[in-house]
């Protein structure tokens, strides 16, 4: 297999000047500043707990954060990348080497799933750090009350960032692919970001599939194709579960949900390698 | 197609579709071309003649409407015939955060070439690029002329046979021109081919062994410099000392035998080379 190891070798070469582009951009900085300030503060919020428990309201509060600037950095930072090698023209430089449009796209891929990675699981330490910190106190409190002390899981928790960088991943790989075919950044980010809110609404098709309906042919045929060509977004947010019951949640369906997370990033790649083959650069 | 060929061109053609109704612009019309090995070719033409977009088609980085293209033997467009094809492009522009030594061991890495190879061929073309000083600094801190060096050096890294340079001297001083000329010298003393696409017209005369040239996207002449500059027709005799009474006598003689002399004039050095003169050993460092 020396072709295919010449081939990761390129991939991993773009991979890894793409994350030190990525991890040098101010956007980036700024973002996990905002989130990890968002984790931080979630305890002060807590009084908002509209009746839940607290440590769920937390959980909630972080997972929220997370999931909204990972979002924006996955769509935004994606399209950068790619856009700022096409617009400075290095992508003419890359390109004229015996280096593969694939080979040039799985890289700026993986190098931007490695900032993710980055993002998601430096949050996710430190709101193991808050829960942790918090729990500890409630422990105290419920003892004195004699309540039963609330806990939550870690690796509960570490399953849960796993399942927010893949996530992120297939929201990189759709970004990606909308971006091999679009002529400007602007472009990519508007269509990339109706894609995100599509994924995250996916589950309606999904639903209205399943109820019977007196739907014409035509609105059920829409239905099905969007419940099958859309991930579903909404699957990966099972976070407070994951953490505060973990029982409640099977390895099965975990792995289920992540290795449908890897089916849509490896078909989003396949599609955006086939629209970059022709691109001229 | 001939062996001989570094890149054989056959009927090419490029239409680029503009505008919302997709009006064809013919960027390149059935241009025929055969490039030999071991020479510095040069493709002239004015802006937008089709000579970019003829690098480009060549080098697999935009698609042709028609026609064929082989480097070295090998089609165009695929790996293995930019394994051997260093590029440089006009006008380089490469991340600035990466030092010159990181930048050409990225390319390195990326042309394939083996890891234990790596430092001394990285070394090795900063040295011919006289980048070896420079190459810890961070590339957001070069002069143009030095990204241009950096250029090179990352387009000859892993030792191609064929050298595309589109623009190598473009908003270089003089003197940074000339290294690049020397640079291009010694390849072609390594037996590389060179395609030299240039405004700078003098340069080229003074390192090419052939030239193109194109206009609107068709190739209006090609041949060796030496051929293709020649007035057959007319001659130069440059001497010294030539008093009054020496110069009638050589016109009468010359007009004994039918000779007509059009103009005696003193002979002149360019602009170049006496910049080149007066600031020698400065570099643009």
């Amino acid at each position: 297999m020396p072709d295919m190891n010449a081939r990761l070798t390129r991939s991993s070469w773009i991979a890894r000047i793409t994350f030190l582009e990525a991890i040098r951009q101010r956007f980036f900085a700024f973002l996990l500043v905002l989130s990890a300030a968002m984790v931080v503060s979630s305890v002060s919020f807590r009084f908002m707990d509209f009746g839940h428990s607290e440590l769920k309201f937390v959980a909630d509060f972080a997972f929220g954060g997370m999931f909204l600037f990972g979002s924006v950095l996955a769509l935004v930072m994606t399209a950068q990348l790619f856009f700022a090698e096409i617009d400075n023209r290095t992508a003419l430089t890359l390109l004229a080497k015996p280096l593969s449009r694939t080979e040039f796209l799985l890289g700026k891929f993986l190098g931007t799933w490695a900032v993710l990675g980055v993002f998601v699981f430096s949050l996710a330490f430190l709101q193991g750090v808050i829960l942790w910190s918090r729990t500890q106190e409630l422990i105290v409190l419920a003892a004195e009350s004699g309540r039963v002390a609330p806990d939550f899981s870690v690796s509960g928790l570490a399953a849960f960032a796993v399942l927010q960088w893949f996530r992120l991943g297939v929201v990189a790989a759709m970004v990606l692919m909308v971006s091999a075919v679009a002529r400007t950044f602007l472009f990519a980010v508007i269509v990339g970001a109706m894609a995100i809110v599509a994924g995250q609404l996916q589950w309606l098709a999904q639903e209205a599939l399943l109820k019977p309906s007196d739907a014409n042919a035509l609105t059920k045929g829409l239905l099905w194709l969007s419940s099958r060509v859309i991930p579903n977004l909404q699957q990966f947010n099972i976070g407070d579960t994951l953490v505060l019951d973990p029982t409640a949640i099977s390895g099965d369906a975990v792995w289920s949900v992540v290795l449908s997370g890897f089916f849509y990033l490896v078909a989003f790649l396949a599609l955006a390698s086939l629209a970059f083959r022709r691109r001229e650069i | 197609m001939t062996t001989a060929s570094a890149i054989s061109v056959q009927g090419l053609t490029k239409d680029f579709r503009v505008g919302l109704r997709g009006l064809k612009l013919r960027a390149v019309d059935n241009l025929t071309l055969e490039i030999p090995r071991g020479q510095v070719f040069g493709l002239l033409g004015p802006n937008g003649c089709g000579k970019s977009t003829t690098l480009k088609i060549v080098l697999g980085l935009v698609p042709a409407t028609t026609g064929t293209i082989s480097i070295l033997g090998s089609p165009s467009a695929t790996a293995a015939a930019r394994q051997r094809t260093g590029f440089l492009p006009e006008a380089p522009y490469f991340h600035k955060f990466l030092t010159g030594r990181e930048l050409v061991e990225y390319c390195a890495r990326l042309s394939g070439v083996p890891a234990d190879k790596v430092t001394a061929a990285v070394e090795a073309s900063l040295e011919l690029a006289a980048m070896t000083e420079a190459a810890n600094r961070p590339i957001g801190t070069y002069s143009k002329g030095m990204l241009q060096r950096i250029g090179l050096a990352q387009a000859i890294v892993h030792d191609p046979e064929l050298v595309i340079l589109d623009e190598p001297t473009a908003g270089v001083d003089p003197v940074g021109s000339a290294a690049i000329g020397r640079m291009i010298h010694a390849m072609r003393a390594k037996g590389k081919t060179i395609v030299l696409c240039s405004h700078l017209l003098g340069q080229v005369e003074q390192v090419c062994d052939r030239v193109a040239i194109m206009d609107r996207g068709r190739l209006v002449l090609e041949g060796r410099v030496d051929e293709v500059l020649a007035q057959r027709d007319r001659h130069v005799i440059t001497v010294e000392a030539l008093s009054p009474a020496a110069r009638a006598a050589a016109e009468a003689a010359l007009a004994a035998h039918g000779a007509t002399v059009t103009s005696i004039t003193h002979p002149r050095r360019s602009l170049e080379d006496l910049f080149r003169e007066l600031v020698t050993g400065s570099r643009d460092a």
